[in-house]
């Protein structure tokens, strides 16, 4: 009886076909209505460079970039990904397994320890880069300047770190937009 | 938690997905930041999420700018309005109140039509909006339009006045006065951190002075405060025709007092109701010093 009756559920259960880009690959999945983008990246897709933190928004080790900008995917419904354009941690890295400059910025200054918030400061601070490079073009945004260490820190609020006390991480930020001064 | 979805791609077929769950339990999804955090917590039977996030009509997702009035889409996004120019000049209370909210990420997809219709009293984008005297443009399942001043707009803690047929399709705000010089314009949040920090009070104010600096329009609304966020209205009655810069104390005193007298505060985990008080008077007066 018990058996049936669950058998009877799954099989009302609707399932959404989504396609989008998953680091620069097309890619095509069946999913349940209330499915979260971390748990599609990290059980479906085997990507599991996105970390689980608090299922709640606040840590900000999930977070991935959604046509560029940052975003919490433990709150990030799969359904909403279908057109988007999703990086992941994995998607940093060059084919050739070159690390990304965020990466190497990240090792030079030992700004990891646990590495478990590590892979969402990284897209954090890729993101940062992003806006950066395309604020220029838009109009009627505000105009935005290299960023400040105090701007760094504001931008990296929602990822949280227990190891480094922060320190090293905004220095291996501070330092790639230095480097873009040049 | 567990929920069906339907994903309307236009606000006609928005329409008719309204039309049609009107005997079922259904609830909106924007951006999600509250929904499945609330989901979670408290599963919902046989729910229907209409999913808003896919609509793509540019009068519930776009900021426009005319000389009037701003008008944002429900589902413009507190990012949008951090990034805004415009808005960054013309209300700063609105500019700081998003730039406030949560995190960088979850700016990136929660909405004004989310943070006014959650109705929570320390929403930090709908007190500015309240400070500033915004319109919400409510449709109904048949296509009609309403504008309802906000300060009409919340019934209590998560308790709006949209019915079950209609939806926040957007929300105005009038522009400065024209004969206005100068704005103090800025929007105060006290809580026990920096970053991810829901209120323990807030006070958005929107204040013009002529040239002459006299006080020709002013908005003060506080948040966590009651059980909805208020508009202080005799207190920004109080400051017209006076000169912003020439405030003496006893005159902040008694404003303060006039915005206190709208507190009704509730003792909760973050403060007591005595310190939320406190705090309020004081950033009261703060806004002159």
């Amino acid at each position: 009886m018990i058996k049936e009756h669950k058998e009877s559920r799954l099989k009302e259960e609707v399932l959404h076909v989504i396609s989008f880009m998953l680091n620069e690959r097309q890619v095509t999945c069946k999913i349940k209505s209330s499915t979260v983008l971390l748990d599609l990246i990290r059980d479906h897709f085997s990507l599991k460079g996105t970390k689980p933190g608090c299922y709640e928004g606040e840590c900000g080790a999930c977070t991935v970039l959604i046509n560029e900008a940052p975003v919490n995917s433990c709150l990030y419904l799969a359904v909403n990904a279908n057109g988007k354009n999703i990086t992941t941690i994995e998607g940093l890295v060059k084919s050739d397994g070159t690390l990304h400059p965020v990466q190497e910025s990240l090792i030079e200054h030992g700004a990891i320890q646990c590495g478990f918030c590590t892979s969402g400061m990284a897209m954090s601070i890729k993101a940062l880069m992003n806006q950066y490079e395309n604020a220029q073009h838009v109009p009627g945004d505000i105009r935005i300047e290299i960023p400040t260490r105090n701007e760094i820190k504001k931008y990296l609020e929602g990822n949280l770190c227990r190891c480094t006390g922060y320190v090293k991480i905004i220095d291996a930020a501070e330092q790639l937009f230095a480097k873009e001064d040049q | 938690m567990d929920f069906e979805i339907i994903n309307p791609a236009t606000t006609l077929e928005l329409l008719g997905t309204i039309n049609e769950l009107q005997s079922k339990h259904f609830r909106f999804g924007a951006g999600y930041s509250d929904l499945l955090m609330e989901l979670k917590k408290k599963p919902e039977e046989n729910l229907v999420v209409i999913n808003l996030s896919q609509i793509k009509d540019t009068a519930f997702t776009g900021l426009t700018i005319s000389p009037d009035h701003v008008r944002m889409g429900a589902m413009v996004t507190a990012h949008k309005i951090v990034m805004n120019e415009q808005l960054n000049k013309d209300y700063p209370v609105l500019h700081q109140a998003a730039l406030t909210l949560a995190s960088t990420q979850i700016r990136q997809v929660a909405t004004v039509g989310g943070n006014l219709c959650t109705a929570s009293p320390s929403g930090d984008i709908a007190c500015a909006l309240v400070a500033l005297i915004a319109h919400c443009e409510i449709m109904d399942s048949t296509g009609k339009t309403k504008s309802i001043p906000i300060t009409d707009f919340f019934l209590g803690p998560r308790k709006t006045v949209i019915k079950k047929n209609e939806f926040l399709n957007g929300v105005l705000v009038s522009a400065n006065n024209k004969l206005s010089k100068n704005i103090y314009s800025a929007f105060l949040k006290i809580g026990t951190r920096r970053s991810m920090e829901c209120s323990v009070v807030s006070l958005a104010y929107h204040i013009q002075t002529d040239d002459d600096g006299d006080i020709i329009h002013a908005g003060v609304a506080i948040g966590a405060s009651a059980p909805t966020i208020r508009f202080a209205k005799d207190a920004c009655d109080y400051l017209i025709g006076k000169r912003f810069d020439h405030i003496h104390q006893k005159e902040k005193e008694e404003f303060a007092t006039k915005v206190l007298s709208y507190a009704d505060p509730i003792t909760d985990i973050r403060a007591t109701a005595w310190y939320r008080k406190e705090v309020l008077y004081n950033l009261s007066k703060s806004i002159f010093e």
